[in-house]
């Protein structure tokens, strides 16, 4: 049903919405907690700038990050003359798109999960010896996993999905940046697309299903382990 | 140690006006914290557990000094070495029993407590592999101890442990901490607004008032004094007497205080040997002698140690067995009873008026 450019898309799409995930997930934890946790001056233009890529049209956000990245840009140029690294019309550009515009999906959904952790339980956790670090691994990341866990799934869904700014900074090149999205929007372009178009419509499904149920899984799994124990020394 | 364990000295303002400014020590033992709601009792704890940044203090914990204003020196939480025991125990949901008595445990305790002697005396073995979540409020309390205690403190601090649990329950949990205390050795600051709690668990005290220190002393003659100056709000003194060989006989509860004998209702709980009965003043009357042909059953042979004008009643103290128990009667029948103190007296209590605690 997949043709060898099709499973190509396929894979890109996993390997930049993991990429995007996996690079956007320890700031997106830092930030869920430091809005969740603290007050600090500017916290509004903070939560304002994290929420933009959310109203802004995606094509905006993706011109945005080309001024950014782009060889002239102020964070591409410095990429490129100090470290050497390329990211427009790479995938890694497709991971940036993706990672930005999945950004306050994540952070939304980690941060009103740390919310909910109540703050006293970490209090104990301190005076029971444990540092800011320790208490806030052991104590509030574990109670605010669904979340987490939730916020994650999201984002790569997000990134499984993103279109707009993808197009503006990675472009659309076969076996490069093009992912399912983009590569559906350009069978569509050509004659007899919408039959070529069907396998990866229903890969995008897959995708889909298969992260919710992974997000599912790891929840439950855990509640159920803790249900037993208790089941069986009940008994 | 020749210095006490504690030595608190803080003053803070908040912005509705409350200002906290108190001095006290606390040495070995247990030592309450003792005054209304809104005397400044939980800001002094949130102070003491490093949650409250006071605006001037010197706190210092043996030789520790642990916030001194004038030198910038305020420890986080971690490195105070204050076990807590917060009122609503803030057992962490998502780990076994065992995982939490041994969080702090794991966490290099201040010195080393022994894990399986804190579970055989809480009775917490069977527990273990349980979530806390499954467990009653009383067991979680036991708990909640256990977890202060392995984490090996040099000061126990406990926010109201006993309230909000049943007459059987507080017994039993004053019976685990008298135990833990004392094999442990913990100097402990009781916090509680609860007269028979402070009585019955410590030998030192600090009332607290409106943000101030009104009283500290011997817990007995200190907060007698001040409830009957009108220094802190309660309206009496209550009476905790100790009682001892406890024994169901027929239709009651027999026990003595001292040589002589104690009767209490038999819906009365004793799972001990020893006890402690709880009565109001007013449920106290007074005679010169033991009285033939009546129906209360408790008539303690005593002296006049103390007599206490309040308002328009008075308070006589009366002392038996190394004991006191509080009367409230009228001016008028002092007169009439020519009491004076170093008399002899006898006290009449119904049995039914006590409770056990």
């Amino acid at each position: 049903m997949l043709s060898a450019e099709d499973w190509q898309a396929v894979a890109l799409s996993l390997q930049v919405a993991m990429a995007a995930v996996i690079v956007s997930f320890p700031l997106g934890l830092g930030l869920a907690w430091l809005l969740a946790r603290k007050r600090f001056p500017g916290k509004f233009a903070v939560e304002t700038i994290v929420a933009l890529p959310l109203v802004l049209p995606p094509v905006v956000t993706g011109y945005l990050l080309l001024v950014l990245f782009g060889g002239n840009g102020w964070i591409g140029h410095w990429l490129r003359r100090w470290l050497g690294v390329e990211i427009i019309f790479t995938w890694k550009a497709a991971a940036l798109a993706s990672a930005v515009m999945a950004f306050p999906l994540m952070v939304r959904s980690i941060r009103s999960a740390i919310e909910m952790v109540d703050p006293r339980l970490e209090q104990a956790a301190r005076t029971l010896g444990a540092g800011p670090l320790d208490a806030f691994f052991t104590i509030t990341l574990p109670l605010a996993r669904r979340g987490v866990v939730a916020g994650c799934v999201l984002a790569f869904a997000r990134s499984i999905g993103e279109f707009g700014a993808t197009i503006m900074i990675a472009g659309n090149i076969p076996g490069d940046t093009r992912t399912i999205p983009l590569a559906i929007y350009s069978e569509l372009d050509s004659p007899g697309g919408a039959e070529r178009s069907t396998g990866l419509v229903v890969a995008s499904i897959a995708i889909a299903v298969l992260a919710m149920v992974v997000s599912e899984a790891l929840n439950r799994g855990r509640d159920s382990r803790k249900i037993a124990a208790n089941r069986s020394s009940n008994a | 140690m020749t210095q006490p364990a504690l030595r608190f000295n803080a003053r803070h303002g908040f912005p509705s006006g409350f200002t906290l400014d108190i001095e006290f020590a606390a040495d070995d033992g247990v030592t309450a914290l003792f005054g209304p709601s809104g005397s400044g009792k939980t800001t002094t704890l949130n102070i003491l557990a490093g949650v409250l940044a006071p605006q001037r203090a010197k706190i210092a914990l043996g030789d520790r000094v642990l916030v001194d204003t004038t030198t910038h020196v305020a420890l986080p939480a971690e490195q105070r070495r204050i076990g807590i025991v917060f009122q609503n125990q803030r057992l962490f949901p998502h780990l076994s029993v065992e995982q939490n008595l041994r969080y702090g445990a794991r966490r290099r305790p201040a010195r080393d407590v022994d894990f399986a002697r804190v579970v055989e005396i809480l009775e917490l073995r069977e527990f273990l592999a349980r979530t806390p979540e499954s467990l009653s409020g009383g067991q979680q309390q036991r708990i909640a101890l256990g977890r202060a205690v392995l984490r090996g403190p040099e000061l126990l601090l406990l926010d109201e442990p006993l309230t909000g649990l049943d007459s059987r329950l507080k017994h039993r949990i004053s019976d685990y901490l008298d135990q833990l205390i004392f094999e442990f050795k913990i100097p402990t600051l009781l916090v509680s607004h609860d007269q028979a709690d402070v009585r019955r668990l410590a030998q030192q005290i600090v009332i607290l008032d409106a943000g101030r220190v009104v009283a500290a002393g011997p817990t007995r003659p200190t907060l007698d004094q001040a409830i009957l100056g009108g220094q802190t709000p309660a309206p009496a003194p209550l009476n905790l007497v100790r009682i001892e060989h406890l024994s169901v006989v027929g239709r009651h509860i027999e026990g003595r205080i001292g040589d002589q004998c104690f009767y209490l209702p038999k819906s009365a709980i004793v799972s001990e040997q020893t006890a402690f009965a709880r009565f109001s003043p007013s449920d106290v009357t007074l005679s010169r002698s033991p009285i033939a042909g009546i129906s209360i059953r408790n008539q303690l042979r005593g002296s006049v140690a103390e007599i206490v004008s309040k308002n328009d009643s008075a308070f006589v103290r009366i002392e038996l067995g190394g004991q006191s128990i509080w009367a409230e009667i009228t001016p008028e029948a002092i007169a009439t009873l020519e009491l004076t103190v170093g008399a002899p007296a006898v006290c009449l209590i119904k049995a039914t008026a006590a409770e056990i605690v």
